[in-house]
């Protein structure tokens, strides 16, 4: 039996018709048609689905559609507003934190996340706070810095030199 | 032509990296075609059994479903790289848990899923074997009661549940052993892994006619291509793969992999059909897992670090099915040696059956898990004789000049480089407290020549399209190509697109394993751009009335040295856009050796233009809990010359942390039955950002010799190599005693220390 609802994503309204027990995963990727969100596990344990639900990060995979009825989702499609690109994305970009980009999606979420509640975000909870997203390729290394790198402000200076293994201060534990 | 975000001076940005931050980019879960259904497998109820019946009635029965497949319909034809032992669906015998039985395509997932379940198969359960070492004696059950009349590469030794049995035979190892001064023993045992690409595998499957295209998560296209024509029996003419954004590989994603029973469900429903695997299946029904693998070293030593003999013994588990992993037992055997100077040597290496998930090449296969055994044998023998395990080693390691395990003589190296660089990075010899340490452990790994083509052409703009057989995995190494190709033609990386990722476009090529994209790939996109060149600089000195000898490429024009305003538009030189050139470059020749004595030769037996690495990692070990932190790595690498800085970094951070998972967490455990009992992520934990440690590269740079374009050499499988061998020498430090298995899980740590009494 399928459910008529709106769902609001990235600023636009869809109608929808759901069957009541699809995640919002689903919901996203094969009735609204962004593909952007990845599902690599369905479980909560990868953070490739990651969205903002009212600004705050969840594992799309795991909640019901019909849960986000009314309110605000957001996902890697919607990050960069009316821009082509946003400075988090173009800092991925340049300091290598995208290889294979199937967890970039999540990833970018979850950062955008972490930087608007702590937009000064040590490396140290740089890296708690993308705990929750797997990445297979990159060591994370790319990543956090890419973050950093968007945590101070640098992505604006596009022309800058870019941070290589040799210049970034030591981290946790180091 | 593809808009290339403008990169800050000296970063390289990834052609296909826009899309990937966008969210624009496709992956094969992403495609969707009308009409499409939706495949799901019923997967073998027991891990060794005969099947007695199959009665798909109920399953065609449920509204909805448009096609049931068994390997009844399908032409009786086995598949496996080395040994064809495996059909597309099970025929008679059920080997492993994530065998496939029956295929169903349906309208919906759910409806898939709900038929399979009702197909009926009967069985006679047969004992699963599933202890690798047990299964090579003389009663064991066998995995396959007839591997005697199976198809084989000629050199494949086999016998019984032994498919593959391999030795490097050099000098008298017994003899020298006798005059040793002293003789170091040692076993160790390390469990399956798995890669873990974070996209699960996708495949649709589309005919139009006699035709099928098959968008597939694939590594390797072209085996694909191979597999789906040998096992459907149609030209490979009529099989086109295609491989949209793919999402990690790591050698999981390396051989034909259910695109043939794809393409038969969608031959049986007349329309599209979609597999997308779900985590479990990931785990299950692969078979390119990293194999188990018992090691038992034997090392004779002077006092002065000289090694006169190394005897081991190698027994693999090759689980289910050969795949494309047949060499496994050999690529062991050389590293049971390792990258070291030893005068006598005899190893012997068996890769068995069992009915356990197969093993296939998983980055750097088999060489993580014999370099963690040999490097803690290493620091062994340095113990034994009194001496300083770095000292050891550099006394020990190869250079120019020296004879390897089958007396390839080695061109110049940087593995001692190597070796000096990491101990300084990490500063080793300092004092730390007592719960840490630092390890240290050296590996190697070989280039994989093949065979590659490509062609390169200009638009009638000024613009180019490089066509390229090679598959990008995420390494970056297929994305650096229009850069190699600008260089080539005074041109901008901008100014080019790529057509890859598709049989039906390029030349055979490998795919992304071995290390070899930039190898072997980028040596015919290099020689495919040179052709262009020389047409160029004929229509150039034609144009300008000069001798082609005076003219140089640079800033999208072809002009004359030295008069810069002599000089004609590369676009004006395209015309309606038909220069184009084809290369493949010249295959590096394998050293030469003397295997004579060597039983199964695959083409391991010598190593070309050997990757090294050393890696040290500095660890924080917690005896009360077994708890083990990395806190940072040094690696040096010697990979030749590096074309792509941040690409080839990337390749170490990502390695390395793939190691450390590998070193402390990352085991496939198997109940008596051979099932996993973690197939998911909560109990096959990979590392998180915040496990990850500080990672420090540097790379021993040099024109490397008989090897890729530019003097380079592999990156992509080397990084894993050493890690876990590095962690574990500096865990036994800590402890006073070796970790013996792998992962060194805390309670596999606590243990040992407590035996010890740490």
């Amino acid at each position: 039996m399928k459910v008529t609802t709106t769902l609001t994503v990235n600023g636009t309204a869809y109608p929808v018709e759901l069957d009541p027990h699809i995640s919002l995963l689903r919901a996203v990727r094969d009735e609204v048609g962004l593909t952007g969100s990845k599902e690599g596990c369905d479980d909560s344990e990868c953070g490739a689905c990651m969205m903002l639900l009212d600004g705050k990060p969840v594992n799309s995979c795991s909640y019901l559609a019909l849960q986000a009825e009314g309110r605000s989702v957001t996902t890697v499609e919607g990050l960069a507003g009316e821009e082509e690109m946003g400075a988090l994305q173009r800092a991925f970009l340049h300091q290598g934190g995208v290889q294979c980009g199937f967890c970039t999606p999540g990833m970018l979420v979850s950062a955008t996340a972490l930087l608007r509640d702590n937009p000064e975000a040590s490396e140290e909870e740089i890296r708690i706070g993308l705990s929750g997203n797997l990445c297979r390729c990159t060591g994370y290394d790319g990543i956090v810095r890419a973050v950093k790198q968007a945590a101070s402000g640098q992505v604006a200076a596009i022309g800058a030199p870019p941070h290589h293994a040799d210049t970034v201060a030591p981290h946790h534990g180091g | 032509m593809a808009t290339v975000e403008t990169a800050p001076a000296g970063a390289f940005v990834r052609p296909d990296g826009k899309e990937k931050v966008t969210g624009t980019g496709r992956y094969t879960a992403d495609l969707t075609f009308t009409g499409m259904a939706h495949a799901k497998f019923r997967y073998a109820d027991h891990s060794h059994a005969k099947i007695l019946r199959i009665d798909t009635s109920k399953a065609e029965a449920v509204p909805g479903v448009v096609a049931v497949v068994t390997q009844a319909d399908l032409p009786d034809v086995k598949f496996g790289g080395f040994v064809q032992d495996r059909y597309l669906f099970a025929k008679d015998v059920v080997r492993f848990e994530g065998e496939i039985v029956a295929g169903v395509a349906a309208l919906s997932e759910e409806i898939a899923a709900s038929a399979a379940a009702l197909i009926e198969v009967e069985y006679e359960v047969l004992p699963a074997v599933t202890d690798f070492e047990a299964a090579m004696g003389e009663d064991a059950q066998l995995v396959h009661t007839e591997w005697a009349s199976y198809e084989r590469d000629e050199n494949i030794e086999s016998s019984g549940n032994t498919m593959a049995y391999h030795t490097i035979v050099k000098g008298d190892a017994d003899a020298a052993m006798t005059g040793a001064d002293v003789v170091v023993k040692g076993r160790y045992v390390s469990d399956a892994s798995q890669g873990v690409p974070i996209e699960p595998r996708a495949v649709i499957a589309q005919w139009q006619g006699d035709a099928v295209t098959i968008w597939s998560s694939t590594q390797v296209p072209y085996a694909a291509r191979a597999g789906v024509a040998a096992t459907l029996e149609v030209p490979e003419a009529d099989v086109r793969i295609v491989v949209p954004l793919l999402g990690g590989g790591f050698g999981a994603k390396c051989d034909l992999h259910f695109e043939a029973q794809v393409a038969a469900l969608a031959r049986a429903a007349k329309r599209p059909v979609k597999l997308v695997f779900s985590r479990q299946e990931e785990f299950v029904a692969i078979a390119q897992r990293r194999e188990g693998i018992a090691m038992e070293f034997e090392t004779g030593v002077t006092r002065e670090g000289r090694l006169v003999a190394r005897r081991a013994r190698l027994v693999l588990d090759k689980g289910a099915y050969c795949g494309e992993g047949g060499f496994l037992g050999q690529m062991a055997a050389m590293h049971a040696c390792g990258p070291y100077v030893i005068d006598n040597i005899e190893i012997r290496s068996y890769l068995n059956y069992t009915n356990n998930q197969p093993s296939g090449s998983v980055r750097a296969p088999t060489a993580p898990q014999v370099c963690w055994g040999l490097e803690q044998h290493m620091d062994e023998i340095a113990r034994a004789i009194d001496m300083d395990s770095i000292e050891l080693r550099r006394r020990t390691l190869i250079e120019e000049g020296d004879e390897g395990p089958t007396r390839q003589i080695f061109d110049r190296v940087g593995v001692k480089e190597t070796l000096e660089r990491a101990v300084e990075m990490i500063g080793y010899g300092r004092d730390l407290p007592e719960d840490e340490a630092i390890g240290v452990a050296v590996g190697w790994w070989p280039c994989m020549p093949a065979p590659s083509g490509a062609y390169v052409q200009l638009n009638g703009d000024g613009s180019g399209t490089i066509i390229t057989g090679a598959q990008e995995n995420g390494t970056g190494a297929v994305m650096a190509m229009p850069a190699f190709v600008a260089e080539e033609l005074g041109m901008q990386p901008g100014d080019f697109s790529m057509l890859y990722q598709d049989t039906a476009a390029a030349p055979w090529d490998m795919g992304s394993c071995g290390s070899q994209t930039t190898f072997n790939s980028g040596r015919a996109v290099l020689a495919a751009a040179a052709e262009v060149r020389e047409a160029l600089l004929d229509a150039a000195a034609d144009q300008l009335e000069a001798d082609r000898g005076d003219l140089e490429l640079a800033d999208g024009t072809v002009r004359v040295k030295g008069s810069p305003e002599r000089s004609v538009s590369i676009a004006e030189l395209a015309g309606a856009g038909t220069i184009h050139g084809k290369g493949s470059g010249e295959v590096p020749d394998a050293p030469e050796c003397d295997a004579g004595g060597c039983v199964g030769l695959l083409g391991n037996e010598s190593f070309l233009a050997p990757q090294l690495i050393t890696q040290a990692a500095h660890v924080k070990v917690d005896r009360r809990t077994g708890v083990v932190r990395v806190l940072r790595v040094a690696a040096a690498h010697d990979s030749g010359r590096i074309l792509n800085r941040m690409g080839a970094d990337g390749q170490v951070y990502g390695g390395v942390v793939m190691g450390v998972g590998m070193a402390l967490s990352e085991g496939t455990m198997l109940d008596d039955q051979g099932r996993q009992r973690n197939p998911h992520l909560l109990d096959y934990k990979l590392m998180t950002c915040s496990d990850a440690p500080q990672i420090d590269v540097e790379w021993i740079e040099y024109d490397a010799v008989n090897a890729g374009p530019r003097g380079s050499k592999g990156v992509g499988e080397p990084p894993q190599v050493p890690t876990a061998g590095a962690i574990a020498n500096a865990i036994s430090k800590v402890l006073g005693a070796q970790v013996r298995e792998l992962p060194m899980t805390p309670e596999r740590v606590w243990a040992t220390g407590r035996e010890v009494g740490a």
